[in-house]
């Protein structure tokens, strides 16, 4: 077990790291392998200590609101300092900040509106714009957001600025920000390089978490409160060749035995697998590859890819406060499957063999479905089989 | 994106008409950008989520014209470019522009050519962007996420845009010259020491032709000037046409701008500092110009000197090498200065000196072109 092998942030390499770190030699300096694909593996906590080095003390990473956006500003300062930095007079910086100003770029009047296309113009995409904006207008009656545009806007910014009450919740300057993208259901989380992988593996919300397991069609009121997440605790995820698990209850169990069990009977060319515990490492401590395909798994069968797609440091327009980090960004807007019967509420059973049903299987909400299958003193009438139902755009 | 926006061609036309003006001055830069009213491309009703979107794209493409291999004019141009949309844009909070870890160093090296060759305005604009935390500091330039099916479609590098590839620089680089020179002085050295007279190493060892160092050297030379010529001669001629004032300008510009340009590009082959640039600079000024269309002046400095050095050219040749050796000896670290007029009299001479070996290349130029 690898579990004590934590890689040293702080020297750069790969030393003491006995996980099998593929040919790069450990670098942590991101190169794509593949081009335009994914990069070879580094080390995460290495690869912030390389930023961090290279922009110490240039007041990049201050997590303050920058002095530029203010309107007063001292720009005798100002000008000493661009004097002193770019090593000309003080005549010639009072003049850059004259020349380079802001108001040499406008292109618009005192009162043009922004959100009028300007006639006689030679760009090219605002003329293809402007077509477009003239074919929504003939064909469209209401141009407005649909509900999924709404919806991912909300979910790419509803965080963005947040600053936290308690000071003690503010993230630190130079820290990672890691996008985390999973598939099925399709979601993309920002994650902090401090955070444990509990953390994420906590907040990741599958559907299959949420089953209830049994045949309930005789004791529909019996539909047992626990859910699947809270019986089979187990999961791991991958990462280059270490399946770290959740061994923070007594329950879990090793998940990624078998697989290693499997690799290990005959020499099928994978290299040594390790095994790690989820809740001892952080994203910090990781050697990921950006942009490759990795696994998370849970539920004993139910697995998901997952791809790191961007490592950056936090910057001060960013959500900053830590207790809302893993942070959804992006969901996959799911339709919910509506009862068959009312057309409104979302289904909570499925039926089978149902004597009652049209279709098999059958969708109902609650009510429905009891008013159909049960009488008054709630016996059952007719046959069938009915199981509880949770939709996956639950999470909605 | 899905459908093209029209993005990529209005930047190559502002940046084509920015390297046209052939001046890296902000000003210039927010001329053009108010002639064609560049702002605006952010206006036309929006929502907030193609806001985003199309402002991401739009500082994406700017910023791959802000990294090598395109040519110093137009990475500043790009730098120019993406000032004016990130300062313009409509998005709020602002969207940021992505910089990976791996283009970083070359940018603070860009930052500093910028600094010494006195850019100070390109430099101020840099300053102010990282001042107004414009940057996303990434690990790379954007966002992977292992798409196999869809085609990448591999960013087409605009070739006017790029310094031309130039496979001979590459492969006789400045290391190289500098190694052959050492080289080449310790074993002429050696053959002076195991030779019986000290002074003159015998005949029978003398089995490499004594210049062949210096030939390369020059052959080297000449063909840069060679690409820089063909480069050249079209856009010369856009700027020859216009009023006094603006040509005199422009040609200062000019002047500057090739000047500096030249100036890099021989000492990225020499390793001499570009501080050369200034005084080629002012050298520059006092050449005239009327004598010939490409306006090179490397060129006009060895005909002139050609015309008074070409009666002697096989004991130049000796001395010139003797000089250089000598030379050598005196400055092992200092890179090669056989050519490379830093402001001293001692490589004014020297200059002239290896512009008589360029008699027998340029003959052999001339006939190339005429061909």
């Amino acid at each position: 077990m690898a579990e004590d092998s934590r890689g040293d942030p702080a020297c750069g390499g790969m030393d003491g790291r006995q996980d099998p770190v593929p040919s790069s030699g450990g670098f942590s300096f991101p190169e794509y392998e593949l081009p335009e694909l994914n990069t070879h593996a580094f080390h995460v906590a290495a690869f912030g200590e390389l930023w961090r080095g290279r922009l110490r003390g240039e007041g990049d990473l201050s997590l303050k609101e920058p002095p530029g956006d203010r309107e007063v500003t001292d720009s005798g300062c100002e000008d000493a300092a661009a004097a002193r930095d770019l090593g000309c007079s003080l005549e010639t910086a009072a003049e850059l900040r004259a020349v380079c100003g802001l108001d040499k770029l406008r292109c618009l009047e005192e009162g043009e509106d922004p959100e009028v296309i300007p006639e006689n113009t030679d760009l090219v995409t605002l003329g293809i714009r402007k077509r477009l904006l003239k074919h929504r207008e003939e064909t469209l009656r209401i141009d407005r957001a649909c509900r999924q545009e709404t919806f991912a806007y909300e979910m790419e910014s509803h965080a963005v600025g947040k600053k936290p009450e308690n000071s003690a919740d503010m993230i630190e300057e130079g820290e990672l920000i890691l996008s985390h993208k999973e598939h099925k259901p399709y979601q993309t989380m920002l994650v902090l390089g401090s955070q444990k992988l509990t953390e994420l593996r906590d907040s990741i919300c599958c559907v299959s978490d949420l089953q209830i397991g049994g045949e309930f069609s005789n004791t529909p009121d019996q539909a047992p409160e626990n859910i699947s997440k809270d019986l089979y605790k187990s999961a791991f995820f991958y990462f280059e060749g270490t399946f770290y698990n959740d061994k923070r209850y007594p329950e879990c169990r090793d998940l990624s035995r078998t697989i290693i069990e499997w690799s290990e009977s005959h020499d099928r060319g994978y290299g040594k697998f390790q095994t790690a515990k989820m809740e001892d490492f952080t994203f910090n401590d990781l050697y990921i590859k950006v942009g490759f395909p990795y696994l998370y798994c849970h539920q004993g069968d139910c697995e998901h890819v997952v791809v790191i797609t961007d490592i950056r440091l936090v910057h001060h327009d960013d959500c900053l406060d830590k207790t809302l980090y893993p942070l959804i960004i992006k969901k996959h807007w799911l339709w919910t499957r509506k009862c068959f019967v009312c057309k409104m509420f979302t289904a909570r059973w499925v039926t089978n063999n149902d004597s009652f049903a049209p279709q098999d299987p059958c969708f109902f909400c609650d009510v429905c479905f009891r008013m159909l299958h049960y009488d008054a003193e709630g016996n059952k009438l007719g046959e069938f089989l009915a199981y509880p139902y949770v939709d996956p755009g639950t999470f909605n | 994106m899905g459908a093209p926006s029209g993005l990529k061609d209005d930047c190559e036309a502002l940046l084509s008409r920015f390297q046209e003006m052939d001046s890296v001055r902000f000003e210039d830069f927010t001329e053009l950008w108010r002639s064609m009213k560049f702002g605006t491309i952010f206006c036309g009703r929006m929502r907030n989520l193609e806001k985003n979107t199309f402002t991401k794209e739009a500082l994406t493409l700017a910023w791959r014209y802000f990294l090598p291999p395109y040519t110093f004019q137009i990475r500043v141009g790009a730098l120019y470019l993406l000032y004016g949309l990130y300062n313009m844009q409509l998005c709020q909070p602002k969207q940021k522009i992505r910089v990976a870890l791996k283009d970083w160093d070359e940018i603070l090296k860009f930052q500093q050519d910028l600094i010494n060759a006195q850019h100070f305005d390109a430099a101020y604009i840099f300053r102010k962007l990282r001042l107004d935390r414009a940057f996303h500091f990434t690990a790379m330039p954007k966002l992977l996420s292992y798409r196999m099916k869809k085609k990448m479609q591999r960013a087409e590098i605009t070739e006017e845009f790029k310094d031309p590839n130039d496979r001979v620089l590459k492969l006789i680089t400045s290391d190289v010259l500098e190694e052959m020179m050492n080289v080449h002085d310790h074993y002429q050295r050696m053959k002076h020491v195991i030779s019986a007279d000290k002074s003159n190493p015998e005949k029978s060892i003398n089995l490499i032709k004594d210049d062949f160092f210096e030939n390369i050297k020059n052959i080297v030379l000449e063909h840069q000037q060679w690409h820089k010529d063909r480069k050249k001669p079209p856009l010369k001629l856009k700027v020859k046409g216009g009023e006094e004032k603006s040509e005199r300008n422009s040609q200062q510009s000019e002047r500057c701008e090739r000047a500096e340009s030249l100036a890099k590009i021989k000492s990225k082959a020499f390793s001499v500092v570009v501080q050369a640039s200034k005084s080629r600079r002012h050298r520059q000024v006092k050449v005239d110009f009327s004598d010939s269309e490409s306006g090179q002046v490397q060129t006009k400095t060895t005909r002139k000197r050609r015309n008074k050095e070409t009666l002697k050219p096989a004991g130049r040749k000796v001395s010139s090498r003797d000089r250089g050796d000598m030379q050598n000896i005196h400055m092992e670290d200092k890179s090669l200065s056989l050519s490379m007029p830093v402001v001293t009299e001692e490589d004014e001479e020297n200059e002239s000196f290896s512009e008589t070996e360029f008699t027998a290349p340029k003959r052999r130029r001339k006939q190339r072109t005429k061909s």
